[in-house]
């Protein structure tokens, strides 16, 4: 059988619905495609513990003290599971770590940003995990079975911290004039880097992740169910969105394309947001000054008490 | 009720508050992401029994748990210094955690027979997990010893820093006299840290560890004319053996000033806001 | 260090089920870690860890296939039962009849 030949029976079998495992037979760009991808989500993760567990020295009471470890321990818990995927379809856990903290590969944008107090809490575990939800419940049909797997058990955590979330929110919401200012502060922040975070149009034709179906829907379908989800919930509170504002239309909640800077997306892109390179400089501090653990863990024992 | 009561719960609740915020600042940068989440569910649990103790010293005294937790002065707290200490690298993180973890089981064992009722019930879940994070110090211990001359070399040095700061885990409490005599305390802190010192140093011998480090650190407590037992200083290790105590009577180390904003300016900038 | 696949039991009715994976230095590791990565919800009340290298698959699973037919090993295979009872009874009858 030719690589063409078993290119067409692959492209066949994904055109209807087949799964892939990671022993199957797949093309170069597949597994490099679904590599790169399971590692950005992975980075995105790990480095996404970073600005929320800035906020756990501040928690305000013992039980969101606990209850913050808790959701961030997740997170790293799900960047535990996607490494795993990653590590199967051959890439290291060293190689990935160094190429993330050496800024050779990508995270999210939204975990570029600083967090300044508890109201950038409730808006991460309200709004940014709405937002992974939402791209996250679409990846459960991903055509690659091993990350659809992990996917539900991410997925079912990520509805727990939603309602971690909004519970913080609502109590801001409902609290002191200065607590209803850190929610509308940090949505004033945030609110751009959210919608980032979808990405702009999708190009179907020319995304080999979407004709593969390793992702399922397009970038401007998931930011409107988004959109539509959160925005009147938002607004009930009594809240304020900066740019890009939106607006009704029907049943929808719409923002004008105009109204969004691209530019901070770019800057981002090149690893050169606000937080950036601090903060893979501190990771790269601990993974470096940490060798001696890696070693100690994968040596054999050599001195017998 | 008994002052030497809330003392004895308040002191417990701060060292397990104390430890367990720093424990929980590994979290997103443990250098095993296995253990990363490991360590953060040791964290959760530490914060989670001074919860329970704060809870207890609130009900005895009409306060709320986190008023106690994040509402206090500075110089209130009664933790031992050793748990406001930064967590430096992994090898100190260890070493305090696994000294910690002992000096935990040892006075947490002697409390099952404590003659307070709901401190009884509080020691005996805390005990539960506890056996988790002994189990998970001492495998820790043991790989890193056990392993290649760099990690086992951090490990010792680190170690020898935590021990004596250790050691004031076992200062006395403020009120220990009447702790004992009314059986709060089945066993002083004396007796407490002489189990201590037998444990580590047969512990750490069998790890192959040099016992030199602990030796040094043998004082005694003696009654001053205040009634308070104070530290007989060794002549010439004066400073270094003050360095891990004091806590218990609300003298911290240069650590404690940061951690204790950190922990607690949301909480005292909004007094009275629900969360 | 090694991949060690962590395994879960809860109850009384089901077995074991694999549930993921970690990378540990020793089998002491793997159970610590494994207790907090898969079952810190109680996921499971009894854990197993085994060694990657100790778990074996078939290379061609299409081993696995069934070729002919096996309608004898599902209940399936014995749908007719009521048109035999009727037979068995009508030729009773006859018997009895007889």
């Amino acid at each position: 059988m030719t690589y063409e030949d078993r290119l067409e029976g692959f492209n066949e079998h994904i055109a209807s619905g087949g799964k892939v495992e990671t022993n199957d037979w797949m093309p170069d760009d597949y597994r490099l495609g679904v590599l790169k991808f399971v590692e950005m989500h992975a980075n995105s993760e790990i480095m996404g513990a970073i600005p929320e567990r800035e906020q756990i020295p501040h928690a305000p009471s013992l039980k969101r003290k606990m209850s913050l470890t808790a959701k961030v321990q997740d997170e790293v818990g799900h960047a535990q599971l996607l490494y795993r995927v990653a590590e199967d379809l051959g890439k290291s856990r060293d190689a990935m770590f160094s190429d993330l903290v050496n800024g050779r590969s990508k995270f999210h944008n939204v975990f570029h940003y600083p967090t300044r107090h508890w109201g950038d809490v409730a808006i991460i575990g309200w709004l940014i995990d709405g937002a992974a939800l939402v791209t996250q419940a679409a990846l459960l049909d991903s055509s690659y079975a091993p990350y659809s797997r992990v996917l539900k058990r991410i997925c079912a955590e990520e509805q727990l911290h939603l309602r971690h979330g909004e519970d913080i929110s609502l109590e801001l919401a409902s609290g002191t004039d200065n607590q209803r200012w850190m929610f509308q502060e940090a949505l004033n922040r945030w609110w751009l880097p959210i919608i980032h975070f979808f990405g702009p149009r999708s190009h179907p034709d020319k995304d080999l992740l979407l004709r593969w179906k390793v992702k399922t829907r397009l970038n401007e379908d998931l930011r409107q169910e988004f959109l539509d989800r959160y925005v009147p919930k938002v607004l009930e509170l009594g809240f304020t969105f900066p740019d890009p504002v939106p607006y009704a239309e029907g049943e929808h909640w719409l923002i004008r394309d105009g109204d969004i800077d691209w530019e901070p997306l770019e800057a981002v892109k090149r690893n050169q947001g606000p937080e950036t390179q601090r903060r893979l400089g501190l990771r790269k501090d601990v993974f470096d000054s940490h060798r001696w653990v890696r070693e100690a863990l994968a040596e054999p024992a050599v001195h017998a008490a | 009720m008994s002052a030497a009561l809330l003392g004895i719960v308040t002191a417990l609740g701060d060292d397990e508050l104390v430890v367990g915020h720093r424990h929980s600042e590994w979290t997103g940068f443990a250098p095993h992401i296995e253990e990363d989440v490991a360590f953060s569910s040791i964290a959760q649990d530490e914060i989670g029994h001074a919860s329970a103790y704060y809870a207890l010293a609130a009900k005895l005294t009409d306060d709320g748990a986190d008023r106690l937790a994040l509402g206090r002065d500075k110089d209130e707290y009664r933790h031992a210094i050793l748990c406001e200490r930064p967590n430096g690298d992994w090898a100190f993180t260890l070493a305090r955690h696994w000294l910690y973890d002992h000096a935990d089981a040892l006075r947490l064992e002697a409390m099952e027979e404590t003659s307070e009722a709901e401190l009884r019930g509080i020691v005996a879940k805390i005990r539960r997990e506890e056996r988790y994070h002994l189990l998970h110090a001492d495998i820790w211990m043991q790989r890193i010893a056990h392993g290649p001359v760099e990690g086992r070399r951090n490990l010792m040095d680190a170690v020898g820093r935590a021990f004596d700061d250790a050691l004031g885990l076992f200062e006395p409490f403020e009120h220990e006299a009447e702790a004992v005599a009314e059986g709060i305390l089945p066993v002083g802190s004396d007796g407490l840290r002489k189990r201590f010192l037998d444990q580590t140093s047969a512990e750490l011998d069998r790890l192959g560890f040099p016992t030199h480090m602990i030796s040094t650190a043998d004082t005694e407590f003696v009654a001053s004319s205040s009634g308070d037992l104070l530290v007989e200083e060794e002549a010439g290790d004066a400073v270094e053996h003050q360095g891990g105590l004091g806590g218990r009577s609300g003298r911290h180390s240069d650590d404690w000033s940061p951690l204790w904003d950190d922990m607690t300016k949301t909480y005292r900038e909004n007094p009275g806001a629900r969360w | 260090m090694d991949t060690y696949e962590v395994f879960r039991r809860t109850g009384h009715k089901e077995p074991f089920t694999h549930c993921g994976a970690v990378t540990a230095s020793d089998p002491g590791m793997a159970l610590l870690l494994a207790k907090e990565c898969f079952l810190r919800r109680r996921e499971g009340e009894h854990l197993w860890v085994a060694r990657r290298s100790d778990v074996h698959s078939f290379g061609d699973e299409s081993l696995l296939q069934i070729g002919t037919d096996k309608t004898y090993r599902y209940p399936e295979g014995y749908r007719d039962v009521v048109a035999k009872r009727e037979r068995a009874r009508a030729r009773a009858a006859e018997v009895a009849a007889s």
